[in-house]
């Protein structure tokens, strides 16, 4: 009986599915990564399931983190010496910023393209500099962007990965993306795009957390929420250990 | 193996760190200075933020001057009266620094303050040591010209300062300015370069104060403890840059390389020693300075505002 049912419900859903428009679903193999101590870097894995593809459709993946506030200095030489100087503040940088795709990005669409649909480290890094931001003459980017984007990218924050996602039969795609050992914590957003004739046709997002834990974060959280007690864990520590190495090395 | 520092928030191999504090240790057992000043440069080099560095090698510090300020406590080469007026200036010089810390970090200026500080005192030792090393190399192979230069006991314009005080552990009867001074330096020093600023103190004992060569280490290390203890506590409430898992990893090291360094230092020659210890400052002090005046890979930096950095 309960077999009829879901036999009734499929046969009810089928035809729907046929006509209706395409879309996507995706999931992450983990919604929340756990920095721990051991912590060196991991692969994401997103998984997902496209309805109404065609062959000649593409899928874009793009994983940001939590943007944070940035300040970039130019450096000057004075004296001999280089220093930091012309400092220019930006409000909601992303933190991380990676894209993986089922071909290079430049054959899935063109860079104007992509930019439409705020896709790109280029596009985003502009969309949310706020008003600092002043994008130079075509085809010069600010300078101050391009340093944002040169310090992540070395970093291995930004990552605009030329492939990263499968296409396996029936419609369904798998995304790796790598988080380096340096992966920032809080709240991340994966947006999964369909790609059509350089548009985007379809799109869903589904989101990661990723934080510190264990000994890590206890640490971490003991710095930063009673500093007062930590300081003065960190002396009494090191006292003790003076006194231990003290008393082993008096032994003898 | 790698490990994650939780406050410097970089992962790095802990037997680098392991070694670390052992090579330094062993340096710093073998020749009684604190390392400080070779520690915190070797962890900018590894990749750990200037200010998680300077805090967190305070932090060492505590440890190893413990250490050294009960040995010498326990054989009463230690002046505790002059320590503890040593000590008022360096509690005050450590909340200045602390406070001149925050603000240069503000201000986006403080890994410059920290190499220019570090190039400085790292060349005036560095040179001093290596100098006075070489010379006595060359009086060893001179017996002639081994004299002593003792028992002169003028300090002029210090005995003319008013606010006197009797040490009678050092023996000396002397203004309590010089002491309050020069422990304020040095608690700026350890809150600025992370150091515990024996190599300054020492001479400045000696050569200013005039006190008895076998009471001024246990002295100086008595007051770096209370110092370092102060500036790791204040470091870690006010700009939380102290790393405990890093701080614990050197000290580790950092004992054990001591003790061997001690060890090790009974059988060999102290001046070729010396000469080596003072090119590996001169070394370090010229790495230092040529990434201030070499053209920088990338001449924009960027730094992420308020908080700590990666």
């Amino acid at each position: 009986m309960l077999s009829g049912l879901i036999l009734g419900l499929a046969l009810q859903v089928q035809p729907q599915i046929a006509n209706e428009a395409p879309g996507i679903v995706a999931a992450l193999t983990h919604e929340t990564v756990e920095i721990r101590e051991d912590f060196a870097g991991m692969e994401l894995v997103l998984y997902g399931a496209t309805r109404g593809m065609t062959i000649q459709d593409e899928v874009v993946v793009v994983l940001r983190g939590p943007g944070r506030e940035l300040r970039v200095m130019q450096k000057a030489r004075s004296f001999g010496i280089w220093v930091n100087s012309a400092p220019r503040e930006f409000e909601d940088i992303p933190s991380y910023y990676a894209i993986a795709t089922s071909l290079p990005l430049s054959d899935i669409a063109t860079p104007e393209q992509l930019a439409g649909s705020g896709i790109g480290l280029t596009a985003t890094l502009v969309g949310n500099a706020g008003d600092g931001a002043t994008i130079g003459e075509t085809g010069q980017p600010d300078p101050y962007l391009a340093a944002i984007a040169r310090s992540g990218l070395r970093a291995n924050v930004y990552a605009e990965a030329q492939r990263g996602v499968e296409i396996l039969d029936g419609g369904l795609f798998r995304a790796t993306i790598a988080l380096p050992p340096l992966t920032p914590v809080g709240n991340y957003v994966a947006e999964v795009y369909l790609f059509r004739d350089g548009r985007a046709i379809a799109s869903r997002s589904t989101s990661l957390r990723v934080e510190k834990a264990g000994i890590e974060r206890f640490v971490y959280e003991t710095a930063h929420e009673r500093p007062m007690l930590y300081g003065l864990f960190c002396v009494f520590i090191a006292m003790i250990a003076g006194y231990a190495a003290n008393l082993a090395f008096s032994r003898r | 193996m790698q490990i994650y520092l939780p406050i410097a928030e970089i992962s790095v191999n802990i037997f680098l760190l392991l070694g670390l504090g052992l090579g330094v240790g062993f340096l710093s057992g073998m020749f009684g200075v604190g390392g400080g000043f070779l520690m915190t440069p070797l962890l900018f080099f590894i990749g750990v933020p200037p200010a998680v560095a300077v805090s967190t090698e305070a932090n060492q510090i505590v440890a190893s001057s413990a250490s050294g300020a009960l040995a010498h406590w326990k054989r009463k080469t230690l002046d505790i009266k002059m320590g503890s007026l040593l000590l008022v200036g360096g509690s005050a010089g450590s909340i200045f620094g602390v406070q001149l810390f925050a603000f240069l970090r503000s201000l986006g200026q403080i890994d410059l303050i920290i190499s220019l500080s570090y190039v400085s005192f790292l060349g005036i030792v560095g040179g001093l040591m290596f100098v006075e090393s070489a010379r006595s190399i060359l009086k060893r192979n001179d017996p002639a010209s081994a004299r002593s230069r003792t028992g002169h006991r003028k300090r002029g314009w210090i005995d003319r300062l008013p606010f006197k005080m009797r040490f009678p552990a050092s023996g000396l009867y002397i203004s309590v300015i010089p002491p309050v001074l020069i422990g304020f330096f040095v608690g700026t020093l350890a809150a600025i370069m992370g150091v515990g600023g024996g190599f300054v103190m020492v001479p400045a004992m000696i050569y200013i104060l005039r006190m008895p060569t076998n009471v001024v280490v246990g002295t100086s290390l008595f007051q770096i403890l209370f110092v370092t203890a102060l500036t790791t506590f204040l470091q870690a409430t006010q700009n939380q840059t102290v790393d405990v898992v890093l701080a614990v990893l050197l000290i580790i090291g950092g004992v054990i390389g001591a003790q061997l360094g001690a060890r090790a230092g009974r059988n060999v020659k102290a001046e070729e020693l010396r000469a080596l210890l003072a090119m590996m400052v001169l070394a370090v002090c010229f790495k230092l300075g040529w990434d201030l005046v070499a053209q920088p890979s990338d001449l924009f930096v960027v730094l992420p505002r308020g908080g700590e950095g990666h």
